[in-house]
């Protein structure tokens, strides 16, 4: 996958070049913002990963310049002011994702996976990974055929997991997009409600679906 | 020592100056106006008198010569009357007449109007000094003819109308200038107060404040308005610095700890898995420190002037939803976390930081309750339409003289100091609820262990219509 990265801090720059290529990804950076756009909008990049603050331009203008030029590569922004007004601010301007600093780098990797595995796809009404099966119409969840009785709240957190089947997702993710919570629960909120899903749709089955990955998160995978 | 407002150059006194310009204005007219509607018409009056008897006394000159005149001058100069009469040859010698001399003494066929000074010797023998306005002229060869009228007591009267309008502009001017001066003075004492209190704030002493009279005036309002700026800056002054104090402490022990953790790895015998699990520790010390350092950031925004975009929030949704996601852990934890919020409870609110507040409750509470430890969150609409959110638990409680301490930004109860970043949850809970206009306060909560009462919090906030 092509990434461009419009970083100016240098020293930062590299390091996530180092990670982003050590998980497989072409990656070009750009030092301010002017660049980071002239560059976006000719080099046919997967996903761009663009820091908030830069000389010449402000990450969220870049932002909104390249999608009225029409360019819709998905873009994560990193900012180092990560409160909800910022947020909206990014998300408002075309931006697909928003990750404040400080962030690790599995965090990170995890998001630009996602974003590049969220692009261009069509409206589902099924999800399918092994034999689970979602029906997202009738908002029921089957495994083997056998119908799986779920909370609300634990059918929005299989559907997102199932959406990035094969993918690490973070626990931020989780809580960003299953509960719309931008902070961080002191305790171990996320793992107690995937055991509960787990049990729910792992136990009575030989082959389990959600694995844990380590100091990352999870991944639902058959 | 600051010199004191010149009472000369104070906008008070400037005003009662133009004040006193005025009221002197409108005594001029006055005056002008009261001087003709009085000596104006009793000259007008003596004028027409006088000239009227002149051409009867000339009328008579003509028919009877000078005899017949001084016949006639001696007769009506006997009467009773204010008419004053005088004839005289036409070298200026009296013939006959009220008083010896003659204001002028014009050419032939000359009649002049004259208005002058005379003294005569009235019946009793003594001189009487008057005024007198009338026509005096030379008749055909050569005699001179004067009739006047005496003023007398009008004179004297719009003399006095004049003197007193003279008088009465006089003390207006003064007034005006006196009442400029004191209410200039009083003001300048007023706004001197104010300035000595900017003044004491600009040489350090931010304890200082404007004195309030309690007149509910403007210089009251003014005072009360300085007062308030004031405080907002000594309260934001001393956020800051306990921060940078707190922060420095905070910071200090992980990092020292992070320094020893590297110190330690480098100088021990290489060895992958322990040098992993130093790099590990290390890590998490890095986060301890950066999560304390958005947590400050978080603080700041939502204490400065930051303007957040305000809507209409659902509260009973975010509740129970914060509710809903808490609870698996709760019992997870051995702990038992119920519920009760009320439907249609609506703020208009920032929906991110009032989440994060709520969350930071009930962290908070489960956090100190015991093992098979109760927490409640209880959202009820109150009477006075404010929203009050309380989450209570069992837990060991915080006596009533620290409960003010704790929310106090960074203070951190001795028994909760070795939980990182506790200092900062309740300060930004109490933050949060005055950016919404409302308030946090810590009460008793669920009781139960003996002693124990458990500790309440009750964030209060300004409900919005359900529709």
């Amino acid at each position: 996958m092509r990434v461009l990265l419009v970083e100016d801090d240098a020293e930062m720059a590299q390091s996530l070049k180092a990670s982003l290529a050590a998980d497989d990804h072409e990656v070009e950076i750009a030092g301010d913002g002017e660049l980071g756009q002239s560059m976006a909008s000719t080099g046919g990049y997967d996903v761009i990963v663009l820091d908030r603050m830069l000389p010449k331009k402000l990450g969220v203008s870049v932002v909104r310049e390249l999608r009225d030029q029409g360019v819709s590569t998905p873009v994560l922004i990193l900012s180092a002011l990560h409160d909800e007004d910022h947020r909206v601010e990014g998300l408002n301007a075309g931006a697909n994702d928003y990750l404040g600093k400080p962030f690790s780098t599995r965090e990170l990797l995890a998001r630009v996976r996602a974003l590049w595995n969220g692009r261009d796809r069509e409206p589902q009404t099924k999800l399918a990974v092994g034999d689970l099966e979602m029906d997202l119409l009738a908002r029921t969840v089957k495994r083997g055929g056998k119908k799986l009785d779920l909370q609300p709240r634990e059918f929005r957190l299989l559907e997102y997991l199932m959406r990035h089947s094969g993918q690490t997702v973070t626990r931020k993710m989780l809580l960003e997009n299953v509960w719309d919570y931008h902070f961080d629960p002191q305790t171990n909120v996320i793992d107690v409600h995937i055991s509960r899903l787990r049990s729910k749709i792992d136990r009575d089955f030989a082959q389990s679906l959600l694995h844990t990955v380590r100091g990352s998160g999870y991944r639902l995978e058959a | 020592m600051r010199p004191s407002l010149s009472l000369l150059r104070t906008t008070t006194f400037r005003l009662a100056v133009a004040q006193a310009g005025v009221v002197f204005a409108f005594v001029l007219a006055l005056l002008a106006y009261v001087y003709l509607a009085t000596v104006g018409q009793l000259n007008a009056d003596a004028d027409l008198l006088a000239q009227q008897e002149y051409a009867a006394l000339d009328r008579a000159y003509g028919e009877g010569g000078i005899r017949r005149l001084n016949q006639e001058v001696v007769e009506r100069a006997a009467r009773q009357g204010p008419l004053l009469y005088v004839l005289a040859e036409s070298n200026g010698a009296v013939i006959t007449g009220d008083f010896q001399q003659l204001p002028a003494t014009p050419a032939v066929g000359v009649v002049e109007n004259v208005d002058f000074n005379f003294e005569r010797i009235d019946e009793e023998g003594s001189a009487v000094r008057g005024r007198a306005r009338g026509q005096v002229g030379r008749l055909l060869n050569g005699p001179i003819l004067l009739v006047a009228r005496d003023l007398g007591d009008s004179a004297l009267i719009s003399g006095r109308i004049t003197s007193v309008l003279w008088s009465v502009a006089f003390i207006g001017v003064v007034l005006s200038i006196a009442s400029g001066l004191i209410g200039s003075w009083l003001a300048t004492r007023r706004v001197e107060a104010l300035a000595a209190t900017a003044h004491e704030v600009m040489g350090g002493n931010l304890n200082s404040r404007a004195p309030v009279r309690g007149e509910n005036d403007e210089f009251d309002e003014l005072a009360i308005a300085i007062n308030g700026m004031l405080d907002r800056l000594q309260h934001l002054m001393q956020v800051s610095r306990t921060a940078g104090d707190a922060i420095a402490h905070d910071l200090r022990s992980p990092l020292t700890r992070f320094r020893q953790k590297l110190e330690a790895a480098i100088e021990a015998p290489p060895n992958s898995d322990a040098d992993r699990e130093a790099l590990r520790t290390a890590l998490d010390e890095a986060d301890n420190v950066l999560n304390t350092f958005a947590a400050v950031l978080k603080l700041a925004r939502v204490e400065g002037n930051v303007t957040w975009r305000f809507e209409r929030v659902n509260a009973t949704n975010i509740l129970r939803e914060l509710v809903d996601f808490y609870e698996p852990a709760a019992e997870e934890q051995d702990r038992s976390l119920k519920g009760e919020v009320e439907d249609g409870l609506y703020i208009h609110g920032e929906p991110g930081l009032f989440t994060q507040a709520v969350s930071n409750l009930i962290e908070n509470a489960l956090k100190y309750t015991y093992a098979k430890g109760r927490v409640e969150l209880r959202a009820v609409r109150r009477p006075d339409g404010r929203i009050e959110i309380a989450v209570s638990d069992d837990g060991p409680g915080i006596s009533p003289e620290d409960r003010d301490r704790v929310l106090e930004r960074f203070v951190r109860l001795e028994s909760a100091r070795s939980t990182p970043g506790a200092g900062l949850g309740l300060s930004l809970v109490a933050a949060v609820a005055r950016l919404h206009k409302g308030g946090l306060h810590l009460r008793d909560g669920l009781g139960g262990h003996g002693e124990r009462k458990g500790l309440g919090a009750v964030l209060v906030l300004p409900a919005m219509s359900a529709s």
